[in-house]
């Protein structure tokens, strides 16, 4: 009696589970379909289920809290080494001779560069999210002071004298003078549009700050990206020094004898329709060389090869006898040494006009590039040994640091940081990420075009040849606002990045599942946004702010009038992320467009975007209405005053994280 | 079999090379495929290919547990594809052409390249490749030049490089082509001195060269070049300069470790040697027979698959596009161009003129797999360079070029093309195209 | 040697034996400032006039800013810079938002040039043009009558309202008579001075505006909108102001219909019948030190608030004079040349030069000793 019960127990639920089985599983093939975008990807629930989890347990069991080295610098005797660990918010001071780390010291939030007091007793830590430098007594390895800088603070520089501190504020796109005597900032000069590179020449004492993001022009004009020279010693502006066709200027530095200024940059080919990888046409890796001298020439040569691309070039060190300069390629993983006198001959010897040939020939590094050296996963920051003879390698997504003998020029050993031995698939994906492998002769990577996991500034025409032209949209918090691209094409990330994400970006073979999952998982869980402390630090909205929020909300015109819904700026964009995550058409449908309607982007964070709408037309915000808006196509806005406006794009200016917008969103407490 | 080696043998006369026929180039009859193992000097060697009345190129599937080849089953058979799984010895054949079918290469996705022999129209249409399922399906040519196309390999980035040559209206020197599997973005790859001969399909190696025999103008015998993948215009290497002799095939066997095909005077047969590129000298002998050449040898060995490379064909367009910045860009600054039109030319007419924008920009549509050359024309309608080299676009390939006779290592300069900024102009002008669906 | 030759010669002469004269006088008289506690005024001759012959993109000049060793002159053609005795000019082609540029301001801690134009505001830094108009930025209106740099903020005085620009934050505020004790938007002048910006307002008076607070007071003409100033001293002469200075403690305070005086608590009046003046019709003013410079349809007005130094000319030929009026005692000095023009628009001075921006050109004059 009981094995009959039983045996109609296990039939029923047999039966039952073949019910829920066939079903269950054509429905999950259909989602995964959908999802996937491809019919053959496996059933695997844990893609985008599992990996993917932001908050709770499952994201604290599949991710590991990693370092991150980022930036670095010896100490004038050679035997300690101060490392930026980004991600662990961290200074960590290195015995170079032991290869340990000494100690911890934590720092601000997302710490950028550091640098050391002329008698070296003092570290000074840029946080790029926390808006100040920590001041580090290194006897004691504690933070004995923390400086007021602008927004974003990134490279740092002393004064010749020691008596003020340089912060670059690469948010905020300025400079700060801080008189370490006070410890006050006293002047902000306006720099080049995101900058972050500097460095003194102990020679003409003159500041050179590098640029990152190209100075806002309509698509079509040359881009051109700006260095900015500040005199140290009469604390003035001195100029700018244009950089044609460059953008991306990580770093800078000068040859010991003050000859030359060198800097790492990216030339991108966003004006030529992206038809192809084939012959350089779609980046190109390079050092701009400026000349000190009077009318000294300002010149460009690829570090690439013809078949053969060094992307997302980092940092640039010049050996004590101004002889080389190493670079790191981050998306390649590779030092490109370059023969500082051929440099100088290729410069003396060539005619001008052959000279701005050469910025976009490929056959050139051969001359001046005369090696390059493998290092471990996205090569940051570079510093060298007081003697010269060791070059210092921050292996960003390796928490190593690489040591090559200079002299050989072989990797000689590495100092291990101490990161998790674990590579989880998040942090796998951040590798995949930075790492151009994933393009045609690795000409560029993700980070390319989205430096910092945001967006370049810059629009791009991509295969239909002068039509159809995009603004890059940034990663950051795309996680949960599907369906993306601006056509809206793609419902999921999962489909952004496969296929024809390959087929027309990439042009080499596109990610396995694998590489994928982990790519996505990276995307959707591991890009952080930075907090806006220049619009919003602390939710407490100005009145000109609150005003505008008013305004963003409103359902009744200044003419009392009913706004109808599709006309007022809330139904598009709600909270948290600030889009319906529908198509809509706001007015700006160009002739070279295709009859579609656009994506809604999200807004967090929408001040650091420029430049907005599909095609990037609009160069700020206000240009949203007070060019393209006129038919009020794109929201309610021709009854608003000047003012009005202003306080509307204020508030626009002041939306940050959707974890401040809403309580139960969580950010992601691991970091990649 | 791993670590063992696959070469063609074939007796000591060679005959010689000539494409117009079916017995073309390097295809032999009563060649035989035999296996041979590196490390036992000169011991027997064991014939793969006993049921074939000719066989020869052996190709190695990246796996290392197949081989692909070309051969006669029969005496007077047309030349076809086999493939042979390595494990069991068993072949079977891939193409079943009414055409001879030659030097097979693998390509990625199990599917494989080769060149397609249509002796009657090989003065106005060469030697095209095809490309196909390894199963024999989905056969379909790719290259629609009349260009003897022959000996090709596949590079890690995933194209193919192919021995070509023009052959209309005359022939030219070949020189190494470069082209996706889908017979797309075709360019350039290496082109020898003024009368040299390349004389072996090219081997990348591990070492981020391609190797290769070429014979130079003064000096007939073949030399092992090396040019480096990275930059393959301008890096070419003679490895046996000082080596007296002849080299007839090169392959990697491990590292620097070359291995050849070499004779010392023409009275010797072709041996297999080791050769040292980095020393540059001859190594250890292989395999000699003074009756039988070695040739073709190859190592059985696993090795990386290139690059799957997605392709921008499809089959529904009849039309391709091509761009170009600056038809005025010449390969120095100095040099001055003023042509202010291009004609395209068609193999039997010219397909029209087209007036260049003020940039020099043009921005064409034209009917794929249709070859044609482009000459520019200044406002006296005169020619003032051109005709091209004969191109070809593929159904919905999109090129771009930067000018007409740059540097070929030049890249783009960044700016949108004035022609761009409106439609393409339609060439001739009477051609539809059907598939209006824009691709991004 | 003619006749008409001889009495040339003659008249030279003479005028030479006048200047040495003058020359001596104001050498004593500048000596006599010299003492302790003197209200020493500042007595500029020597003047060299500029105009589109010497270099200059036109002869209509609006405003001038001396900036170290250079000059800057805003005309109707662009910006005009004298350096190194040669002048260069910059127009929209070099970036400039439009080429009528009415005002100029030097940042003093960042050295950056702030250009009010007609069509917009322009940042010339280290050599770099940076433009903010009214559809690009929060700015209030393209036409822009005065721009001054107050530490890291900007402000403008505009057709739409007085505007400042924070140039850390990139943040425009807007003050209107939406939001501020204005009569209508248009601005026409703006100055900082005591921890205050002083609009003026036109129509409105001068609207005060207290940085520490954010709050708003303003300042109008208790006679209301009559031309006349019915009772002296008892407040702003006239609400349609051109323009403030601050300076040494005092608010000055341009009008069409004369020019006031503000001590923080009195006021002071000033016009053409009761005081040196030269003319009521005043286009701009600006204080340095204890000296307010006024421009006027009809010279140059210079004042402690008490003495006065009038420069003019005869619009018909180069000559002119200085009248130095002293309590009630008036003397005048011939000026050969004198200053270009007697429609002056701008002034600056520095040490021991003062320039003009004046409808036929610019004049420079040199501090006599």
């Amino acid at each position: 009696m009981k094995a009959t019960k039983l045996l109609v127990i296990i039939g029923t639920l047999l039966v039952l589970g073949l019910i829920i089985y066939f079903p269950g599983r054509k429905l999950a093939r259909e989602h995964v379909n959908y999802e996937t975008a491809v019919q053959n990807h496996p059933l695997s629930c844990i893609s985008c289920h599992y990996y993917t989890q932001r908050t709770g347990f499952i994201s604290k069991l599949i991710n590991e809290d990693y370092l991150s080295p980022f930036n670095l610098t010896v100490s004038k005797d050679g035997r300690r080494l101060f490392v930026i660990a980004q991600d662990a918010n961290e200074l960590l001071v290195v015995d170079a001779d032991k290869k340990n780390v000494l100690h911890k010291i934590k720092v601000g939030i997302h710490p950028h560069s550091v640098i050391l007091s002329e008698n070296g007793k003092i570290a000074y830590v840029s946080n790029q999210w926390s808006d100040n430098v920590s001041v580090i007594d290194l006897a004691s390895s504690k933070v004995v002071d923390s400086l007021k800088t602008g927004n974003g603070p990134a490279g740092l520089a002393l004064s010749a004298d020691g008596n003020f501190l340089y912060a670059v504020n690469a948010f905020g796109s300025n400079l700060s003078v801080i008189n370490l005597k006070t410890k006050e900032e006293i002047n902000r000069f306006s720099t080049g549009n995101n900058p972050t590179g500097i460095a003194l020449s102990k020679v003409s004492k003159e500041l050179y700050v590098t640029s990152r993001r190209q100075n806002p022009v309509a698509y079509g004009e040359p881009l051109v990206s700006d260095f900015t020279v500040v005199n140290d010693s009469t604390q003035k502006l001195k100029k700018y020094i244009s950089m044609n066709n460059a953008y991306l200027m990580e770093n800078v530095a000068f040859t010991p004898s003050g000859d030359l200024a060198l800097t790492a940059l990216t030339r991108p080919k966003n004006l030529v329709p992206a038809i192809q990888v084939e012959r350089g046409w779609m980046m190109n890796d390079g050092i701009g060389i400026i000349e000190q001298k009077p009318n000294g020439k300002v010149v460009q040569l690829l570090i690439d090869e013809p078949n053969s691309y060094y992307s997302s070039l980092f940092d640039v060190v010049i050996s004590p006898n101004g002889k080389k300069a190493f670079l790191s390629s981050s998306g390649v993983d590779y030092i490109s040494v370059v023969n500082l006198d051929s440099i100088r001959n290729i410069i003396a010897n060539t005619s001008p006009q052959m000279l701005k040939r050469l910025a976009n020939n490929l056959g050139t590094s051969s001359r001046f590039v005369t090696k390059r050296i493998k290092t471990g996963a996205v090569p940051k920051g570079l510093a060298l040994s007081p003697n010269g003879k060791l070059l210092y390698v921050a292996e960003m997504l390796d928490d190593k640091i690489g040591v090559i003998n200079t002299e050989t020029l072989e990797k000689i050993y590495t100092i291990d940081l101490g990161g998790p031995k674990r590579i989880t698939i998040a942090r796998k994906g951040r590798r995949l990420f930075n790492n151009a492998a994933h393009t045609f002769q690795n000409q560029y990577a993700c980070y390319t075009c989205h430096p910092d996991n945001h967006e370049d500034g810059l629009e791009y025409n991509f295969a239909s040849m002068g039509r159809n032209i995009v603004n890059v949209i940034s990663l950051r918090e795309i996680a949960d606002t599907p369906p993306y691209k601006w056509s809206g094409k793609n419902q999921s990330v999962y489909k952004q990045d496969g296929m024809r994400f390959s087929k027309f970006l990439t042009r080499t073979e596109s990610f396995n599942y694998e590489d994928l999952d982990a790519l996505v998982a990276y995307i959707k869980t591991g890009i952080k946004l930075p907090p806006n402390l220049m619009y919003n630090k602390d939710g407490k909205l100005t009145e000109s702010q609150l005003r505008g929020k008013e305004i963003f909300n409103r359902s009744v015109d200044n003419l009392g009038k009913v706004i109808p819904k599709k006309s007022r700026c809330v139904t598009c964009h709600p909270s948290p992320y600030y889009t319906n995550l529908k198509l809509e058409d706001v007015g700006t449908l160009s002739k070279t467009d295709d009859s579609i309607l656009f994506d809604t982007p999200n807004l967090n964070n929408i001040y650091a975007s420029a430049p907005y709408l599909h095609d990037g037309r609009a160069k700020t915000l206000e240009e949203i209405w007070t060019v393209y808006g006129g038919d009020d196509n794109h929201g309610r806005v021709n009854d608003l005053s000047k003012i009005e406006l202003n306080d509307l794009v204020n508030y626009l200016k002041s939306l940050r994280g959707s974890n401040y917008e809403k309580s139960s969103l969580k950010t992601q407490h691991a970091s990649f | 079999m791993e670590g063992m080696i696959v070469a063609t043998q074939v007796p000591k006369n060679l005959q010689n090379a000539n494409y117009y026929n079916g017995n073309s180039w390097r295809y032999f009859s009563k060649s035989k495929i035999v296996l041979l193992n590196p490390n036992r000097v000169n011991k027997p060697v064991k014939v793969l290919t006993n049921n074939f009345y000719a066989a020869c190129t052996p190709q190695i599937s990246f796996d290392g547990k197949s081989m692909l080849f070309t051969a006669q089953k029969s005496k007077n058979d047309l030349w076809q594809i086999w493939e042979m799984n390595l494990e069991n010895l068993k072949a079977h054949q891939i193409t079943t052409s009414s055409k001879n079918c030659i030097d097979p290469t693998y390509l990625p996705e199990n599917r494989f390249v080769f060149s397609e022999i249509d002796s009657d129209s090989i003065s106005k249409k060469g030697i095209p490749l095809f490309t196909g399922n390894l199963d024999g399906t989905n056969i379909s040519q790719i290259t629609y030049n009349p260009t003897i196309n022959f000996a090709s390999t596949v590079l890690k980035d995933g194209r193919i490089l192919t021995i070509s040559s023009e052959i209309y209206p005359k022939e030219k020197e070949a020189m190494f082509m470069v082209l996706r599997p889908d017979g797309t973005k075709e360019e350039l790859f290496y082109k020898g001195a003024k009368g040299s001969v390349i004389k072996s399909r090219g081997f990348e190696t591990t070492k981020g060269k391609v190797v290769f025999i070429e014979s130079s103008s003064n000096k007939k015998t073949g030399d092992i070049m090396s040019i480096k993948y990275n930059r393959p215009l301008h890096s070419s290497v003679n490895l046996t300069q000082e080596i007296k002799g002849d080299f007839y095939t090169v392959s990697q066997l491990k590292g620097d470790t070359l291995l050849v095909s070499y004779r010392e005077s023409k009275s010797n047969a072709y041996a297999l040697y080791e050769f040292n590129s980095k020393t540059k000298k001859l190594g250890k002998l292989i395999y000699k027979n003074d009756t039988l050449n070695l040739l073709d040898a190859i190592l059985i060995k696993k090795h990386n698959r290139p690059r799957n490379l997605p392709s921008e064909v499809n089959l529904k367009s009849k039309t391709g596009l091509i761009v170009c910045q600056n038809i005025n860009f010449l390969d120095s600054p100095d040099k001055i161009s003023k042509a202010v039109k291009i004609e395209i030319l068609g193999m039997d007419a010219s397909l029209g003129k087209v007036t260049v924008e003020k940039d020099g920009s043009f921005y064409l549509k034209v009917p794929a797999n249709t070859p044609f050359q482009i000459q520019t024309i200044d406002n006296k309608e005169q020619v003032v360079n051109g005709p091209s080299s004969w191109l070809y676009l593929r159904p919905s390939e999109r090129r771009g070029c930067i000018g007409c006779h740059e540097n070929r290592e030049q890249v783009p300069e960044n700016r949108q093309p004035l022609s761009v900024r409106r439609a393409p102009i339609l060439l001739p002008e009477q051609i539809k195209e059907v598939n209006k669906k824009r691709m991004h | 040697m003619k006749k008409t030759d001889i009495i040339k010669q003659t008249k030279l002469t003479a005028m030479i034996i006048v200047v040495f004269i003058i020359g001596t006088l104001s050498y004593n008289l500048s000596a006599q400032n010299k003492k302790p506690n003197q209200n020493k005024m500042p007595i500029y001759g020597h003047w060299k006039n500029f105009t589109s012959n010497d270099g200059l993109p036109s002869n209509k000049t609006y405003c001038v800013r001396i900036d170290g060793k250079r000059v800057l002159v805003g005309t109707n053609k662009g910006l005009a810079v004298y350096e190194n005795g040669k002048w260069k000019t910059y127009t929209i082609k070099d970036g400039l938002a439009h080429n009528g540029v009415l005002a100029i301001d030097v940042s003093k801690l960042t050295g950056d040039v702030w250009l009010g134009t007609m069509g917009g505001l322009t940042r010339w830094s280290a050599g770099k043009f940076e433009n903010f108009t009214q559809l690009n930025s929060g700015m209030p209106n393209n036409l822009i009558y005065a721009v001054i740099c107050d530490a890291k903020d900007v402000w403008v005085a505009t057709g739409g309202g007085a505007g400042k620009y924070d140039t850390y934050t990139k943040q425009w505020e807007i003050f209107t008579q939406q939001n501020a004790p204005m009569h209508e938007p248009w601005t026409y002048g703006v100055c900082e001075g005591d921890g205050k910006i002083f609009i003026a307002a036109w129509g409105g008076g001068v609207v005060e505006y207290t940085k520490k607070t954010k709050k708003f007071r303003d300042y109008t003409d208790p006679d209301g909108k009559m031309e006349i100033d019915l009772f002296p001293d008892d407040g702003l002469v006239h609400d349609i102001t051109t323009g403030t200075s601050w300076a040494n403690g005092y608010l000055w305070v341009a009008t069409y219909f004369g020019l006031s005086r503000y001590d923080g608590v009195h006021w002071k009046g000033y016009f053409d019948h009761d005081s040196g003046l030269t003319s009521n019709f005043i286009n701009y003013v600006r204080a340095v030190g204890s000296i307010a410079y006024l421009c006027t349809d009809k010279g140059l007005s210079t004042t402690d608030g008490k003495n006065w130094v009038n420069y003019t000319t005869n619009n018909s030929s180069k000559n002119g004079k200085a009248t130095i009026i002293v309590g009630t005692k008036k003397t005048e000095l011939a000026m050969i040349p004198s200053i270009s023009h007697n429609f002056v628009l701008g002034v600056d001075v520095s040490n021991h030069t003062i320039w003009l921006a004046t409808s036929r050109g610019v004049s420079r004059g040199e501090l006599l000793k």
